[in-house]
């Protein structure tokens, strides 16, 4: 990270093309990616038959759309109603000089991550659980049962739901005392799990900037060492937020992680758009706010997740395409909706997955159990699910991952936009022993043996 | 008439404008056909009613997204601006559902699902004041006394932003002004437990539930705030 790339955006985020946000919602980005669709003769090209793509060309086709796509519209700040744009060398110097590979964490707790490839033999790194709200008295051992499995390999944590007793308002001094007390719970809970080096993303209690501020890279809060997270509010947009805490992160010396998420039916369109504005985005958070990797997850809004077909279709394409085409490292975020306890979740988790491993993502943040609507609906046990399922698909043929959500989606997606919540932390677990209910474990056990009986060589 | 056109071309020219999202031909086939002496009534519930209509069954078919919904939506807005002030104030009362003020709470700059709502309420027939993200409670509250609206509606995608639908609820009952208008929640982390427990009057689990719940509330005769709120999806 430098400063000068970093005086060079936020110039830009001065300077550039002055956009309203409505016309660049309404108008800038849908005739774009539509001109982009048609250009490309991708218009259609979803087959929700086949969720998890094997084409080749196909990939690599909307790689070519969404970089045009990332050149020709570039990302617009919403505080300054300017778009910052880069010029095709530009882009490709800036997705040139991102890192290929990266340690990680602390001590015994380190791990590598690296750039890798559809169907690559490489083991993905997974960071669990993505921040789903809980309480405050649940947090540590709730992070400490996920930290104990060895499976998984950095900790996010989950937002709070009250700091100190008192209810958390974003954007209030109350935000950057949550900052600094998540970061301390964090520490113990780590601790308690015996992995006190695991690298963090944090700090996912920072709606605005003052969690950020107030927990990340100061005393007594995360370390440089853990990744600073900056996450915008919709692809191929940034705000003085998102900005402000790329300046904080490179201030205290620390690694960015930028992501946003597409959304299927929003401002890109249908599937097909989703897919060329989350390769363009991916590809912007480098550039724009000097992240270490290419991230951008999608939502389908009839449900509010993405282990459904078309959503699984665009992830898959998505990120073949940018990781046949360039040496980069990828995230993208997994939206379950079933909650704890369920099969569903389970299924949801294996499809989704196995997608991310054989199209050579090389990390993942999740689950988002019960969709992230409930505080406390998340458990360990489906973060070390999610995680065993993601390292065990690599080297997996694409083809068979593709038979694989095909014979679990039938058992799900009618129920995507009614998920079942199924049970919260305390309801499925074991507090003291920190051990999942019998009922728990032996749904876990019987979907791992579904898996294992598909073909997944599972432990 | 100066154009050669029958009214139902008229009304067939301006409702495929509308969908196409064509604001400058919807106002200029309007105010040609004003000229040419064709009511503004017909205009309203012949042409835009009806193209809104196409337009909410496209969209639940997920023929069209959002931003298309939404260049519709500021056509068909522009067309209403000159039909509206042509037309008796009974009629207007019979066209419009009623005034909405939407906005995502403090502390979120999260648009999509604001925009969505934002975007069904007005082809449903509401009168919808966007007033944006990352939104002051007090900037609800001023702007429903300001345009004597009927709903107050907020949007929150962060949990750590729900607070402050509590807080703009709390406000409007303090100040003696919660009689005033319907208050309805959504979004993300919102739920129908937390609608319920904050004294709202409505929620929806799906942006698109909005149109239900606010038309639910405008035409029930029970006056805000509701004993029990309209849940749409629980």
């Amino acid at each position: 990270m430098s400063v000068q790339t970093l005086l060079d955006v936020l110039d830009r985020a001065h300077t550039g093309p002055v956009c309203s946000v409505k016309d660049w919602d309404m108008k800038v980005i849908p005739s774009k990616v539509l001109e982009k669709l048609r250009e490309h003769g991708l218009t259609g090209a979803c087959t929700p038959e086949n969720p998890i793509n094997s084409d080749d060309s196909l990939a690599d086709e909307f790689w070519r759309a969404g970089f045009e796509l990332a050149v020709d519209v570039g990302m617009i700040c919403l505080d300054t109603e300017r778009v910052i744009k880069f010029t095709e060398e530009e882009l490709k110097g800036a997705i040139r000089n991102a890192p290929s590979e990266l340690v990680l964490g602390e001590g015994l707790d380190r791990v590598l991550m690296k750039a890798r490839k559809p169907e690559d033999k490489i083991r993905p790194l997974y960071c669990a659980p993505i921040g789903v709200e809980a309480s405050e008295d649940l947090w540590i051992p709730l992070i400490q049962g996920i930290a104990q499995h060895r499976a998984v390999d950095m900790i996010q944590g989950c937002s709070l739901r009250t700091v100190l007793g008192r209810q958390l308002r974003s954007g209030t001094p109350y935000e950057t005392l949550a900052g600094r007390v998540q970061a301390e719970m964090h520490r113990e809970a780590l601790w308690r799990a015996g992995r006190p080096g695991m690298c963090a993303t944090s700090v996912i209690t920072s709606p605005t900037v003052y969690g950020q501020l107030g927990g990340y890279g100061v005393p007594g809060g995360y370390r440089t060492s853990d990744l600073a997270l900056v996450l915008s509010p919709a692809e191929l947009k940034t705000s003085y937020v998102s900005l402000h805490k790329v300046v904080h992160a490179i201030n205290c010396g620390g690694n960015i992680f930028a992501g946003s998420s597409s959304v299927i039916g929003g401002y890109a369109g249908p599937v097909e758009g989703s897919t060329i504005a989350m390769v363009a985005s991916a590809l912007l958070q480098i550039a724009v706010h000097q992240s270490g990797w290419g991230s951008c997850s999608v939502i389908d809004m009839r449900y509010n997740g993405n282990c459904g077909r078309d959503a699984q279709w665009a992830i898959s394409v998505a990120y073949q395409g940018i990781t046949r085409n360039a040496s980069l490292m990828t995230q993208c975020v997994l939206n379950q909706v079933a909650g704890p306890c369920t099969d569903m979740l389970l299924y949801e988790s294996a499809v989704g997955m196995a997608n991310l491993s054989v199209s050579g993502l090389s990390f993942s943040i999740g689950p988002r159990s019960a969709g992230g609507k409930y505080a406390d609906y998340m458990s360990p046990l489906e973060c070390k699910f999610c995680a065993e399922v993601f390292k065990s698909s690599a080297g997996m043929r694409r083809e068979e991952a593709n038979e694989l959500a095909n014979a679990l989606l039938p058992k799900y997606e009618d129920k995507l936009r009614n998920p079942p919540k199924g049970k919260n932390f305390t309801e499925c677990y074991d507090l003291k022993a920190l051990r999942p209910t019998k009922e728990w474990l032996e749904t876990y056990l019987r979907v791992k043996n579904e898996l294992i009986d598909l073909g997944m060589s599972l432990e | 008439m100066r154009d050669p056109l029958s009214n139902q071309k008229v009304l067939d020219n301006l409702i495929q404008a509308i969908i196409s999202g064509d604001e400058a031909e919807a106002k200029k086939i309007t105010e040609e056909a004003l000229g040419a002496g064709m009511a503004p009534l017909d205009l309203v519930q012949k042409g835009a009613v009806k193209a809104m209509d196409i337009l909410g069954e496209k969209w639940r078919k997920f023929e069209i997204f959002l931003s298309h919904v939404m260049l519709a939506a500021e056509a068909m807005k522009s067309v209403m601006a000159i039909l509206l002030p042509k037309i008796a104030a009974e009629q207007k009362r019979r066209i419009s559902l009623g005034k909405v003020v939407l906005g995502t709470v403090s502390g979120d700059i999260h648009d999509i699902g604001k925009n969505i709502v934002a975007t069904l309420l007005s082809v449903a027939g509401f009168e919808v004041h966007d007033i944006g993200v990352d939104i002051p409670s007090k900037d609800f509250i001023e702007k429903a006394k300001e345009l004597n609206a009927d709903i107050i509606a907020m949007s929150c995608l962060l949990s750590t932003s729900m607070y402050f639908q509590k807080d703009i609820i709390q406000y409007l009952k303090d100040a003696g002004l919660r009689e005033k208008y319907y208050v309805i929640v959504g979004g993300g982390p919102v739920t129908a437990d937390w609608a319920s427990e904050i004294g709202a009057d409505g929620w929806g689990k799906y942006a698109s539930d909005a149109v239900t719940v606010c038309r639910e509330l405008v035409t029930g005769d029970v006056r805000p705030p509701l004993l029990k709120p309209v849940l749409v999806g629980e």
